[in-house]
């Protein structure tokens, strides 16, 4: 604790050094304002002594200066006086004297007060350690805020963006949002929408939205249905989320026609389907418990499916709109959002935040608030795939497969597998597996099983056939079946050859086409169009089909 | 592969989801999941998203589909085929038969 004695007498100066040194406080010492200005700026203070006459600057213009040099840290200032009339002492707190004291003064009524506004300093120390601690706090967690600010946005940046067909309006309550849009184009044509609400609010709900929307992009591009993405979030917010924290979510995908759209509601409050003109068309009702309550054995998949016109608009939106609360404390309500629709009147996005906002009226926001528009199109055609090159290397492929591999094997998948990894073949493995297929099949069962296609006539003809299949394959004991593949670059051609060890068939008795529109003959004709060419050879049991992989 | 079916709450829709193959293995699955269309004359949806293979039998299945629930119900759609699947359809003239997008 160090003292500040501000004193133009020497006598004053000396008595009060002596004095505060024996009750054990460090002594510095100035004989006017000025100089007591400067030792200020030299010493750490902690108390200043001051006189009001003195030469050069006198003790009422001190103190302010000193106070100012003090800032937010109290400094406390006892002047020590001979003046003893009112307007004088008065005027001492005035200029920012905490305290003063009359000359000649009481050692021990000055020592009293000393400690009395040590105390007072030391609080004030200490509250301004605590205040430096609080503001590095919040120094670290704005810049914590900053980088997670930043994760999110990058997180949510894949997020297909076309204001004409899903047109939103998102108002989070806090910095982050406990709300998630998010919309992703499906592969084979037409939009995935998924609107979440996370159980309160704040950068706590706003985390779940990370692993959420990783997932959610990524089966958007393998084009999976809006169960099957409910199930796996389901999952995997089950997994990550606290037992008291889940996701309320509308899972939505239209189709490339815009002419249907399918749903998977859970905990949301009614979806709307709005004519064109906007107007009510529909109230779909949430039909699930919210994603992450329910165990996967538990959880249903069950979807709404719904027909659309070109032009219709799907609205998704949170329970923030309708739980808006106004001053006399009614909330915003279904009710009144329904009606929003049901009058004539303009409905879009704009409007109706600038309804929700004077029903508001000075009002806080109590929540996070989401709403989005949908307009079902068919400008969302599947995106093609730039074609990969073909490879330039001739492949000569072979297996063959025994009795025993015929029963308990799929030589034919696993033929393309193989033969899907050439260059430039994967785009082509639907078309490749049909013709392989269906000559594999041919020799299985007329040249191994010897079984007869006439069998196949009809539903049920259809089903004894396939058992009788079953019955034949499983007592099998003889035979195989070799399929060869020939990648020809030139021409960019695959030839499958598939030779079985049956007895072959009569070639003129099958070539006429009267079976083109039964069941077995669908094959024959579907192959004869797709390949360049088809041969049987030796004696009926080995076959060769050209195809040409069109670039 | 694998064979799923669900109706819409609603009794308006009925979906048959085929994952991977669609061919001779899948005949009993897919003839029983239309079984249960119900009686309250759905749309059905023949979603083929995940549908990676399908030969003649597939389509053979299709017809006798289409046969057997006759006006049972609304229409039958088949819906989000990949390219090359669709190409397969449409080389088969089924687009004259069913609706498929």
């Amino acid at each position: 604790m160090r003292v500040l004695v501000v004193d133009d007498q020497e006598l004053n100066r000396t008595l009060l050094q002596f004095l505060l040194q024996d009750e054990g406080y460090d002594v510095v010492i100035a004989t006017n304002g000025e100089e007591a200005l400067e030792c200020f700026d030299n010493n750490e203070i902690d108390l200043v002594l001051l006189d009001v006459v003195m030469p050069v600057m006198d003790g009422f213009a001190t103190a302010p200066l000193l106070k100012e040099k003090a800032g937010e840290l109290y400094l406390p200032i006892i002047f020590i006086t001979a003046l003893d009339d009112q307007a004088s002492l008065k005027r001492c707190l005035e200029v920012g004297g905490d305290d003063f004291l009359n000359k000649p003064f009481d050692k021990v009524i000055l020592s009293a007060k000393i400690r009395a506004h040590a105390r007072i300093r030391a609080l004030a120390l200490k509250t301004l350690e605590q205040k430096k601690q609080l503001e590095y706090h919040q120094n670290q967690i704005n810049r914590e805020h900053e980088i997670v600010d930043h994760v999110f946005k990058n997180a949510l940046m894949d997020n297909y963006q076309d204001k004409e067909v899903v047109d939103f309006y998102l108002s989070p309550h806090s910095m982050f949002n406990g709300d998630v849009l998010l919309i992703a184009t499906n592969p084979v044509g037409g939009i995935y929408v998924l609107m979440g609400d996370f159980t309160g609010h704040g950068l706590s709900a706003a985390i779940g939205a990370l692993p959420l929307s990783k997932t959610f992009y990524s089966m958007a591009k393998k084009g999976l249905s809006v169960g099957d993405m409910a199930a796996e979030l389901n999952n995997q917010l089950l997994q990550l989320l606290p037992d008291d924290m889940f996701c309320a979510a509308t899972i939505l995908e239209m189709n490339s026609s815009g002419k249907s759209i399918s749903l998977w509601i859970g905990g949301m409050p009614d979806t709307f389907l709005v004519k064109p003109d906007g107007t009510l068309k529909k109230i779909i009702n949430s039909q699930h418990m919210a994603l992450g309550v329910l165990e996967a054995d538990e959880f249903e998949t069950t979807v709404m499916n719904m027909e659309t016109n070109p032009g219709d608009r799907v609205v998704l939106y949170t329970d923030g709109i309708i739980e808006s609360v106004n001053m006399e404390g009614e909330m915003y309500s279904e009710t009144r959002f329904e009606s929003f629709y049901l009058a004539d009147k303009d409905t879009s996005i704009e409007t109706l935040i600038s309804e929700l906002v004077a029903f508001r009226g000075e009002a806080e926001q109590n929540d996070d608030i989401s709403v989005a528009y949908l307009t079902c199109t068919n400008k969302l055609q599947a995106m093609v795939e730039p074609e990969q090159p073909f490879s330039k290397l001739p492949f000569h492929l072979r297996l063959d497969a025994s009795a025993e591999e015929l029963k308990n094997t799929d030589p034919v998948v696993e033929m393309l597998d193989v033969v899907s990894q050439i260059c430039g073949l994967s785009d082509h493995r639907s078309v490749m597996f049909l013709l392989l297929s269906e000559v594999y099949n041919n020799a299985l069962d007329h040249g191994i099983l010897k079984l007869d296609s006439s069998d196949k006539d009809g539903d049920d003809g259809f089903m004894d056939y396939y058992f009788k299949r079953q019955d034949a394959l499983s007592a099998l004991t003889q035979g195989d079946i070799t399929i060869a593949a020939e990648y020809q670059p030139n021409g960019n051609r695959i030839i499958f050859t598939i030779t079985d060890s049956g007895d072959g068939f009569d070639m003129a008795a099958t070539s006429d086409n009267t079976v083109n529109d039964k069941e077995h003959g669908r094959g024959l004709s579907l192959l004869a169009e797709l390949a360049e060419s088809i041969e049987y050879s030796d004696k009926g049991n080995e076959v060769k089909v050209v195809y040409v992989l069109e670039a | 592969m694998s064979l799923t079916y669900n109706l819409s709450p609603d009794g308006k829709a009925f979906t048959i989801q085929i994952k991977g193959k669609f061919d001779f293995n899948v005949v009993q699955a897919f003839r029983s999941s239309y079984e249960n269309v119900g009686e309250s004359k759905p749309k059905v949806v023949v979603d083929l998203r995940e549908t990676e293979y399908m030969d003649s039998s597939a389509l053979g299945m299709l017809l006798n589909m289409q046969k057997s629930l006759g006006d049972t119900v609304e229409s039958i759609r088949i819906a989000n085929c990949r390219t090359q699947i669709k190409k397969i359809l449409q080389i088969s003239r089924f687009d004259k038969k069913f609706e498929i997008d």
